[in-house]
């Protein structure tokens, strides 16, 4: 298949200016005073490509920047650089008034089902929002209330509950409420922000069978942002794993979880608890935290955590590199075996 | 471990009954809660949300505030009820004998004071120690939970810390005393995932190093799985069942249980459809008849309408309050 993906991201960047006052930027060296402006890296140079039915998960610790990266897509934030191509066309720099047609082919799910929906509408009219948005023809319009009942009987609400406020539904049921508001506008692409992270485990299974069953019935393709590799495990297709704003490495799901190379990610897999007994699978365990992404330390992002840096890992920042089988890792020891040694 | 031997049991919870009168009706939050936890034992205690598994742990140390009240039952730590104790007894228990780590280690330390002073405070109370040696039993216990610098990190605020450091703080306050016992409420739950499994290995190796007891709540099955010597599973504030942890994870008598285990994806297999659970849990102020389950079990039959399943013993030494239990190996 030769189709072009419904989205396709190159080198994004994304920055932000953090404030402060006058006085704590103030910095005094040996050149004298000068006025600093931090910066948070929070994405740094993420590529990635999603086909037509395919789901795409990024995974990876708080403050990894895969939120951001989905925020970034979604035209919440403005990129600091890079290509965001939807359906072939690069909406990076387009305003509010061009992004309204493309809105109608990406949309979001958020992670909160308490904050993403507003207390004072009735759920047809949270549902029914984003068409109307789209619509303005009187005669397409009429056909708005048929849809969102259909819409709510779709993904498990019944009839009567389009009348109610969000107030009077349970956490599960509000993310079906907001899958229906995202799939008002028939999407290629959803835009899906740890949907599942604050429901409990019986629902959140409930909730990513509907999403599975809607992308084979609507042909979707999911940008899937999770913390969570056993919920990755069962819904990607291919997963790339992001560490301090960088794309660290990227593959199909099945050679991810046989084969990852990243230590990051190989520390990933070791630290995820499961209630299966243990598989033999080594044990990379992680000291420290997070560096700063106001700071980020040079040469390789992880080397600060990773238990094989070395030198070089300090020098030269490691690129993305093809290993096969599609998949693609950035660090130092694709290239020094040798220094692997576990 | 020591298993069954009530005679040695450090802490013996009786068909404990904790409910909230509010105006909408009285929430029964915990009705009827029973278990046991040995010396040097980990429990864990799992259930979904309102299941009443943090309602059990503040009942323990006396936490429950108007409008909840503990209505009946016996909470005994090594013979003594802590339910008809008074304020002053419980104040000496809080922090000696049980300590308590909770979620969120932004909320549950003082913004206000360093570091070293919420923890000269333990010592302070619970200790006979003098200015210099409690200093001292501060800096080694903060380096015991992998802190460095300690003498210096003694004098930091909170907010200097980062997430699994506070709740590494935290823990250390909750070793400082020596406590029997150690309720964790869902400790790791805040925590990214390579950080949850530095602070879970940090919990085993305190508590086996001072021989303490502990019990888990959590909604994580993976986690309880990895951490404790045997499960208790609420559901609508009551024990649907309990036993050895792998006994328990591999042949769950309760449908509730397997239905919980089974909905939760795993790297290990991969599965075209997750099986779910269908619908939620019920309002718990207005709780169905018979077993609070069977609206949403697939085994539910007439029996289950009229009569509440009391617990009983099942294969495999499991404990479960099922009429139609599961067989072992047996699927929804």
């Amino acid at each position: 298949m030769t189709q072009a993906p419904v989205l396709d991201v190159r080198d994004l960047e994304m920055h932000f200016a953090v404030g402060g006052g006058l006085l704590d930027r103030l910095k005094l060296d040996a050149k004298g005073i000068r006025l600093e402006k931090p910066i948070v890296h929070a994405v740094n140079g993420v590529s990635l490509s999603i086909a037509q039915g395919e789901i795409m998960a990024l995974v990876g610790e708080s403050g990894c920047g895969k939120s951001t990266v989905a925020k970034t897509i979604a035209r919440i934030y403005e990129p600091t650089k890079g290509k965001i191509r939807i359906d072939g066309k690069d909406i990076a720099n387009f305003g509010f008034a061009q992004m309204l047609p493309v809105r109608a082919r990406m949309q979001m799910i958020f992670q909160d089902p308490y904050a993403s929906l507003n207390p004072r509408q009735r759920v047809r009219d949270i549902v029914a929002e984003p068409l109307l948005e789209q619509t303005k023809i009187a005669q397409e319009r009429a056909a708005v209330p048929e849809k969102i009942a259909r819409l709510l009987a779709r993904v498990g609400l019944n009839a009567e509950h389009a009348g109610r406020y969000p107030h009077q539904f349970s956490g599960g049921q509000r993310q079906r409420i907001g899958i229906a508001r995202a799939l008002s506008v028939t999407p290629g692409l959803i835009i899906a922000d740890e949907p599942v992270s604050a429901l409990d485990v019986s629902i959140q299974a409930q909730i990513l069978n509907l999403m599975k069953d809607l992308r084979d019935e609507f042909g979707l393709a999911y940008l899937f942002i999770s913390h969570d590799l056993s919920v990755v495990h069962h819904i990607a297709d291919k997963v790339g794993v992001m560490y301090l704003g960088f794309m660290v490495e990227n593959a199909p799901r099945d050679v991810l979880f046989a084969r990852p190379r990243h230590p990051y990610t190989r520390a990933l897999l070791s630290a995820a608890p499961s209630v299966k007994a243990k598989r033999d699978i080594e044990e990379i365990v992680l000291t420290g935290e997070v560096p700063s992404a106001l700071d980020l330390p040079s040469g390789c992002c992880f080397r600060t955590r990773c238990p094989f840096a070395w030198k070089k890992c300090a020098q030269e920042r490691p690129q993305l590199q093809d290993v096969g089988d599609g998949q693609s890792v950035a660090c130092h020891l694709i290239d020094a075996p040798e220094r692997d040694t576990r | 471990m020591m298993k069954d031997a009530a005679n040695t049991a450090l802490l013996t919870v009786r068909n404990l009954r904790t409910y909230f009168h509010t105006f909408s009706g009285t929430v029964r939050a915990v009705d009827g809660v029973s278990f046991e936890i040995g010396q040097g034992e980990v429990m864990g205690l799992v259930g979904e949300s309102g299941g009443g598994k943090s309602v059990v742990g503040f009942s323990i140390l006396g936490l429950i505030d108007s409008p909840g009240k503990i209505e009946g039952g016996e909470i005994l730590l090594e013979g003594r009820d802590l339910v008809t104790a008074g304020e002053d007894h419980l104040r000496h228990v809080r922090g000696r004998e049980i300590s308590m780590v909770f979620q969120d280690p932004m909320t549950s330390l003082n913004p206000l004071h360093t570091v070293g002073r919420q923890m000269d405070e333990v010592l302070r109370l619970h200790s006979d120690l003098r200015a210099d040696a409690r200093h001292k039993a501060c800096v080694d216990m903060l380096e015991s939970v992998g802190i460095s610098r300690a003498a210096e990190r003694l004098k930091a605020y909170p907010h200097q810390f980062s997430g699994g450091m506070r709740q590494r703080v935290v823990i250390a306050i909750a070793m400082l005393a020596n406590p029997k016992l150690i309720i964790a409420d869902e400790p790791t739950t805040a925590l990214d995932v390579t950080i949850q499994s530095q602070i879970l290995k940090l919990m085993r190796a305190q508590i086996a190093d001072k021989g303490a007891s502990m019990i888990l709540i959590t909604h994580d099955l993976a986690v309880v799985s990895e951490m404790a010597d045997h499960i208790t599973v609420l559901y609508c504030g009551n024990v649907v069942e309990r036993g050895a942890t792998r006994d328990l994870i591999e042949t769950p008598a309760h449908p509730y249980t397997r239905g919980l285990i089974d909905s939760i994806p795993d790297t290990s297999e991969r599965l075209d459809r997750l099986s779910q659970i269908p619908g939620s849990v019920p309002d718990i102020r207005n709780l169905p008849q018979g077993c609070n389950f069977r609206d949403r079990c697939p085994r539910a039959q007439a029996l289950c309408a009229q009569k509440e399943p009391p617990l009983t013993p099942q294969h495999n030494g499991l404990m479960a309050a099922c009429h139609f239990p599961l067989h072992p190996g047996e699927r929804l």
